[in-house]
């Protein structure tokens, strides 16, 4: 037998409290995950954009335009191999069926080129060239809308009025996990030349996506973009993928403070938690810790004594959460999010980096919560300790 | 081990008071006792005598007020508190009226807590452990638990872990305070067997007076002081 | 029954493991409150930003102001129907409405969208509960423009003095910051609408036209006649304002209340675990006391109900802490991007009484569960007990 037995024997002495303790701390373990790998996996879209592709917008305002005559200017910057356009549409269902969805009006002879990680077939990409009221839908939009290639489809904008009929003429596929699959993409030509683009706002493009030969050179080629507008009435914004993905994310900024916040929190309630639960112990305990004294155990003996099975308790309480966590965010809620949510987050699993950042906080809970109260039992003079008889 | 006769313990002008709030309680007054090696002391008094203080001086437990405490060759009085617990583990052995044993722990467990805390090996442990209990005549209650025994068992038990040590003196407060007579006669006959055969030095505070019959020296404390 | 003297002496003489005890319930009341607050202050935001004699006019199809557009001609017709005010500062306004990319004040390089309204000559005038609170309106025809409180200082150039870029080498010069009473219009910047037109190239039209009633009940006539075939110059949609405002935040409604609900209940879990261990080492503790209060004649009943209530006391001291310290969050904002307009809103935590009995409700819940258990085991000591040794 050394110290460890008494420590781990002593753990059972009240097997409900133990077994109670453990649960509250693979509780908050599995919390802490959860809040942790929301704020993980909420800006991994961004960190899987394309390295080598840069995003330009009107300076000013993602919903002003820019000249259809831009797309040349970039087009001739050095760095840059090829790029295309789109337009924001402001695409809804009539039916109501899904709150919303991404429409683009975009270049039918660039834009899925540019964007290879939506991946259509040659001969869909023939065929949409040759439909002017063409589209080319995601799996997942399609069979919301009950569609396949070959139906119309009917949709609605907020921007511009009346009812937009189209012909399905194909289904990307995505590549990555990251790739939205509920866009809606029609011919940005057929926009323009209708009506409800009246002659002073034709020729005008939403952004421009531009592939670069170098991703190390994509700084210095955004600057080029931006320096060749900068003196025209529109200026331009030219910034990675991941910066333009990202920048729709500054709203969130309070909103994951907040969870971070909360992660902090939970630890919080956890120390609270054991703390008073080892402060029980202890106090119940009080007299034995005076007899281990008056035999010669030293104060710093006893204080081991606390703090280990502080420690032990959160330890094993740490690993339960992390198996309930491996299980059921790995497991079920991750799956779940990904398929449901996969606009949101398209990853949902908790990174290992995670779990033991859990369960370092867990041990260093298990520290402080004993800290006090194997302080205060340290401080105890034996004979008192003896004299109590809790 | 102190040669027979010599003095083991050599207390000077002990004076003890407690304190309730600001008001002073004078425990023990100018109080001097030497004990020599070998001896089986019991010390009786009336409650609030103060006995189960000097008990506790004795064994490094507590400091007096003023006066000099000398036991087995250490200066007790000028000895920090990591120090008196260090030569406690190394000098006394502790005899507690209600036995004291950890509830979790067997009783060979029991017996061995003392051992941790030098730095012998598990095997050498283990050896002690059995010479112990085999000298208190419970080697084959080694793996059984407090609650599985009688409070005679027990109490041998908590006198095996005295000595397990082997300690120059052995501190026993009430050591028959819990117990029936026949218990309280076996813990008895085993004291004196330790004082007799392996001349241990005891020290005991008792009310009761079979326990007191048992002892070679007899002492009685009244209000302070030694009679 | 047991008096209740006895449960707070208990609570008492275990100073440590009641404080800490109800600190953690008064931590698991903080954020249930504090979501609760802000679900509030999502809710007031809108409440406040709509009257109901005010109707806001879009084009048919769109749902907000930012994706709309109406010909300038239609103010002038919206404003010529039986049901509308003629007073001063009544009428109709039309406005232009468009989102600009602010860079956030301080180094960040954080951006948000951030609201641009181009009001009429009379626009501030169509608000009475707008009130400029340091500098001064802004000059029609000109350049300048006032922030709201919200977003003053928050964003690189929001303040008296300031300026901000419409477009390149038109800029706006900030002269004034106005305070609309805690509604949306707190979150925007307001411009002159000729000069924000003439610089976005877009005369002739306006996003939205606001029109004021005579009162809220000629709200369906008047809807009927600007919707109906009977207008052929534009296809529009006529909303009461609270209506639109409401639709606008439904979805952040939702969402924040919901994480709030998630958070509130996962660590309510925690809390009650904690209530429970202590209520359960309580009854251990004083089993002898049970038994003899049992023994003197204290029937099952009286003993589950007296530690039920000590378990409820426990939560309520926690829930007064936390609803105490919940309240230092009046003075906080929380800026958050609405889904539906992308634009910046921010959203003040807000105090409302319904949080306060929420979190009383919550607090006392937590005690139920947590002490029930606990509660049903001291019931069933007997009265023996009280001879232990």
């Amino acid at each position: 037998m050394n110290i460890a037995t008494y420590a781990r024997r002593n753990l059972f002495r009240r097997k409900g409290r133990t077994i109670l303790t453990m649960v509250a701390i693979a509780l908050a373990v599995l919390i802490f995950s959860i809040i942790r790998t929301v704020i993980y996996e909420w800006n991994r879209g961004a960190e899987e954009a394309a390295q080598d592709r840069l995003a330009i917008r009107h300076k000013v305002s993602i919903t002003m335009e820019l000249p259809y005559k831009y797309i040349d200017e970039v087009r001739a910057t050095p760095g840059v191999t090829k790029a295309t356009w789109a337009n924001w549409f402001g695409a809804k269902d009539p039916k109501e069926r899904i709150p919303f969805f991404a429409g683009f009006a975009a270049d039918q002879n660039s834009f899925f080129d540019v964007m290879d990680e939506m991946s259509v077939d040659p001969k869909v990409l023939e065929e949409w060239r040759n439909t002017p009221n063409g589209a080319i839908l995601g799996d997942l939009i399609a069979k919301t809308f009950e569609v396949k290639p070959g139906d119309d489809v009917t949709i609605a904008s907020d921007i511009y009025p009346g009812d937009w009929k189209f012909k399905v003429v194909g289904i990307y596929k995505p590549l990555r996990k990251t790739v939205d699959r509920n866009s809606f993409i029609f011919r940005w030509d057929y926009l323009n030349n209708s009506d409800a683009v009246p002659p002073p706002m034709k020729d005008k493009i939403g952004w421009i996506l531009a592939r670069i030969d170098d991703a190390a050179h994509s700084a210095q080629i955004a600057k080029s973009i931006d320096a060749k507008f900068e003196d025209h009435d529109d200026q331009t914004s030219a910034m990675s993928e991941r910066a333009f993905q990202l920048s729709f994310m500054g709203g969130f900024t309070a909103i994951l403070t907040a969870f971070d916040y909360a992660s902090v929190g939970i630890l919080l309630i956890l120390m609270l938690v054991l703390a008073n639960a080892i402060a029980m112990s202890v106090r119940e305990r009080t007299h034995e810790y005076g007899v281990l004294r008056a035999i010669g155990f030293p104060p710093a003996h006893i204080v081991g004594f606390i703090v280990g099975e502080s420690v032990l308790i959160a330890v094993i309480g740490g690993l339960i959460g992390v198996a309930m966590t491996a299980g059921l965010i790995n497991g079920v809620m991750g799956p779940f999010l990904e398929e449901n949510m996969s606009g949101w987050f398209p990853y949902f699993s908790t990174p290992p980096y995670v779990m033991g950042l859990a369960m370092v906080a867990a041990i260093g809970v298990g520290i402080f919560a004993g800290a006090l109260p194997a302080y205060r039992a340290s401080k105890l003079k034996v004979t008192d300790a003896l004299r109590r008889l809790d | 081990m102190a040669g027979n006769g010599e003095t083991i313990v050599k207390l000077a002008g002990i004076n003890k008071t407690f304190y309730r709030g600001k008001e002073p309680i004078p425990v023990l007054d100018s109080l001097d006792l030497d004990v020599p090696s070998g001896s089986f002391e019991a010390l009786m008094g009336p409650s609030g005598s103060g006995k189960s203080t000097l008990l506790n001086i004795i064994a490094g437990l507590d400091r007096p007020s003023r006066g000099s405490v000398s036991v087995a060759g250490s200066q007790l009085d000028k000895m920090s508190d990591g120090e008196l617990a260090k030569w406690r583990s190394q000098t006394i052995g502790f005899v507690f009226q209600s036995f004291n044993l950890i509830p979790v722990l067997t009783a060979a467990q029991n017996v061995e807590l003392p051992l941790l805390l030098t730095g012998l090996s598990g095997a050498e442990r283990k050896k002690r452990v059995a010479t112990a209990l085999r000298i208190v005549g419970l080697e084959d209650r080694m793996d059984h638990y407090p609650r599985q025994m009688s409070g005679g068992q027990e109490q041998r038990v908590a006198i095996a872990r005295a000595i397990v040590n082997d300690p120059k003196i052995i501190v026993a407060d009430e050591p028959t305070g819990d117990l029936d007579r026949k218990s309280a006669d076996d813990v008895l006959t085993l004291m004196t067997k330790l004082n007799k055969e392996l001349g241990k030095t005891i020290f005991m505070v008792t009310h009761d007076p079979h326990a007191a019959e048992v002892a070679t020296v007899q002492r009685k404390l009244d209000k302070g002081a030694l009679l | 029954m047991v008096p209740v003297s006895y449960n707070v002496r208990s609570l008492l003489v275990r100073k440590v493991t009641t404080i800490v005890t109800a600190l953690g319930i008064a931590l698991v009341v903080f954020v249930f409150a504090a979501s609760r607050m802000l679900t509030e202050g999502v809710n007031a935001a809108m409440a406040t930003s709509g009257r109901p004699d005010t109707v806001i006019v879009l084009r048919k199809g769109s749902d907000n102001e930012l994706s709309s557009g109406l010909p300038m001609d239609a103010v002038a017709k919206l404003r010529a129907h039986p049901q509308v005010s003629q007073a001063a500062g009544a009428g109709a306004i039309g406005e232009l409405v468009q989102v600009v990319m602010a860079p956030h004040e301080g180094g960040s390089g954080e951006v948000s969208n951030v609201t641009i309204r181009g009001i009429p000559e009379d626009g501030i005038a169509f608000r009475p509960e707008v009130k400029i609170t340091s500098g001064r309106a802004p000059k029609p025809g000109t350049n300048e423009v006032v922030v709201g409180k919200a977003i003053a200082g928050r964003f690189k150039g929001f303040e008296i003095g300031g300026t901000v870029e419409l477009r390149h080498n038109r800029p706006l010069s900030v002269v004034g910051i106005f305070d609309a009473g805690g509604s949306s219009y707190d979150s925007e910047v307001w411009c002159d609408r000729e000069f924000m037109g003439q610089t976005l190239g877009r005369t002739g039209n306006v996003s939205s036209v606001r029109v004021r009633l005579n009162s809220a009940s000629d709200f369906e006539a008047y809807r009927r006649e600007i919707e109906g075939t009977a207008n052929k110059d534009f296809a529009a949609k006529v909303q009461r304002e609270a209506d639109y405002y409401r639709d606008q935040s439904a979805q952040i409604g939702t969402f924040l209340k919901f994480i709030g609900m998630f958070f509130a209940i996962m660590f309510s879990l925690a809390a009650m675990i904690g209530a429970a261990i202590t209520m359960n080492a309580a009854v251990a503790h004083r089993s002898r006391e049970i038994g003899t209060l049992r023994a003197l004649g204290f029937g099952r009943f009286s003993i589950l109900f007296s530690f039920v209530f000590e378990a409820l006391l426990l939560a309520v001291a926690g829930g007064v802490i936390g609803s105490i310290a919940v309240l230092g969050l009046s003075f906080v904002t929380f800026p958050m991007m609405n889904f539906q307009t992308f634009s910046e809103i921010v959203i003040r935590f807000h105090a409302a009484p319904s949080v306060f009995i929420w979190s009383l409700v919550f607090a006392l819940v937590m005690g139920l569960i947590g002490g029930l258990v606990p509660a049903i085991r001291a019931s069933r000591v007997s009265p023996v007990e009280a001879m232990r040794a």
